[in-house]
């Protein structure tokens, strides 16, 4: 962890225009929230379905691109990055310090807003706040490690994470159960339904598969991020 | 006074194509790169692999009609089906057609020639909406030709697909004007691609939401309203309203009358203003 590394990625995500989008979707799921409480729809059930579609569905999975490959992707398109690489700094450890940041912002700005959305609509009753702020949580921090491997993979990071993100983990998962096992977000639905006894939230998946694929997943990609930004070639736009 | 700069070079006496012919060539040149073409092969991939998904139902359907003689997808439901593909398609490609110029600053460069803001704008969302089109329309197509050949019992769905047709065409224009505006207030690709799909899953996500919750307090007539919230959903409406097809979406339809064509054309209109906005700063610099 490179505190200097940890500052300019933060200067770089937070004062553009990035932190629009960023604000953006955990306002409309409070907004969707704070609706549902003024038209007397907060209970578990509703609580259960905005959720399921928006938070974990939608809204974690777009944050999880925005911010995991919002961390290297610019620099990388940029051509800045090579003045990063060029100090004595591990690349790995440059890797493992961008991921930090990521899932930290994760947790600023998908976990935070989970729970308070819960919270307004059924406080804690059954765990439910605390099941879908720990669900998008380890969720959250997986997608960060992915996406951000993704970003130092291939420029073309943020339409193959969008299409992995709809069309494999919801088209596919839809129609082919199999699928659904290889989905970060059910396996945050998987955790999220280990804290919390409601009765409206059913996860597929056994935590005994769950919990190592979130592990394995998050040090792999790190891990592999760091070995390609060791042997990094810059290639010119197309 | 041209004498003093006048230093030797040949001039041009060519015939001079005007600003119609350069308006023209700028269309076609954002039509190729929004498919790839001109660009590496990797830059094929997205969009080819995407226009291959749009094909797999209208292949199917087909075969639904040659092998058991009945329809698969209808002609007028097929954009909503496919809508996040076409959503995709939208993200991925929009920013591919503003995002360089702005990045490069290539603007003046353009400007310096007989096109205007006007003209630059207007090619590059003729470009887009003949895309989308494209995408929807050659599905539709082949399943046209599709059902003529294998003559099922019936009249052809002549008029549904007429309709579909036209219905596509305002989807492409609403959806690129929108995408299009989106885009270009960044310079960079992935965000472009990001905010764009932020923007649909948005809107795409809170429906069965606001749906579901005005639908459980009796508010039925206001549920309806619901759908209007998404763009393919919204021009379905249109469609229904228009062309008196079946409504795509699950319930009792949307909001009767002519409000759904209203919308539609009052967002069209704000995306194009936001558009010239954009553009008339982004020259000045």
């Amino acid at each position: 962890m490179n505190p200097v590394v940890a500052g300019i990625t933060y200067r770089a995500l937070l004062g553009r225009r990035r932190i629009v989008l960023l604000l953006l979707l955990p306002l409309g799921l409070l907004g969707l929230a704070v609706l549902l409480r003024l038209t007397g729809n907060a209970d578990q059930r509703y609580a259960t379905l905005l959720m399921e579609n928006f938070a974990l569905g939608t809204m974690l999975p777009l944050l999880g691109l925005i911010v995991g490959t919002g961390v290297i992707a610019p620099e990388i398109d940029d051509g800045t990055v090579i003045h990063l690489m060029s100090k004595p700094i591990s690349r790995p450890v440059i890797a493992q310090t961008k991921f930090l940041v990521a899932a930290s912002l994760l947790v600023v700005f998908a976990a935070l807003p989970t729970y308070l959305a819960v919270w307004l609509l059924v406080r804690n009753e059954d765990g439910m706040a605390a099941g879908f702020a720990a669900g998008s949580l380890v969720a959250g921090v997986a997608y960060a490690a992915v996406f951000l491997l993704l970003g130092v993979v291939t420029r073309h990071a943020v339409t193959i994470g969008v299409v992995y993100a709809l069309v494999w983990e919801s088209l596919v998962g839809n129609f082919v159960p199999g699928a659904r096992k290889f989905s970060i977000q059910q396996w945050g639905r998987t955790v999220a339904d280990q804290i919390s006894t409601s009765v409206y939230l059913k996860a597929e998946i056994a935590l005994g598969f769950a919990a190592p694929a979130l592990v394995i997943a998050t040090v792999v990609a790190v891990v592999w991020a760091g070995l390609r930004l060791r042997a990094f070639s810059l290639t010119g736009d197309e | 006074m041209s004498e003093i700069y006048d230093i030797g070079y040949r001039h041009y006496d060519g015939p001079r194509l005007g600003r119609g012919h350069a308006t023209r060539a700028l269309t076609v040149h954002t039509l190729r790169g929004v498919f790839g073409l001109g660009r590496t092969a990797r830059g094929k991939i997205v969009p080819f692999g995407l226009v291959a998904i749009m094909l797999l139902p209208a292949i199917v359907s087909i075969a639904m009609m040659a092998l058991l003689g009945q329809r698969g997808l209808s002609y007028s439901s097929f954009a909503v089906v496919m809508q996040a593909v076409v959503a995709i398609f939208l993200a991925a490609q929009a920013p591919t057609a503003v995002a360089p110029d702005l990045r490069f600053r290539v603007l003046p460069l353009y400007l310096s020639r007989p096109v205007t803001i006007t003209e630059y704008v207007t090619a590059k969302v003729v470009a887009m909406t003949a895309a989308l089109f494209a995408l929807v329309a050659v599905p539709l197509t082949l399943m046209y030709v599709g059902e003529l050949l294998v003559d099922l019992d019936g009249p052809p769905a002549t008029k549904e697909y007429l309709g579909a047709l036209a219905t596509g065409l305002l989807l492409a224009l609403l959806l690129s004007s929108f995408g299009l505006a989106l885009a270009s207030f960044t310079p960079r690709r992935g965000l472009g691609v990001a905010s764009v799909i932020t923007v649909y899953l948005l809107s795409s996500a809170s429906v069965p939401i606001v749906y579901a919750m005005l639908e459980s307090s009796g508010n039925d007539a206001a549920a309806r309203w619901a759908w209007l919230l998404n763009p393919f959903w919204l021009v379905d409406a249109v469609q229904a309203w228009l062309f008196g097809s079946v409504p795509n979406a699950d319930g009792d339809g949307y909001p009767a009358g002519p409000v759904s064509g209203v919308l539609v054309v009052a967002l069209i209109a704000a995306a194009l203003a936001a558009l010239a906005l954009r553009y008339r700063k982004a020259a000045s610099r």
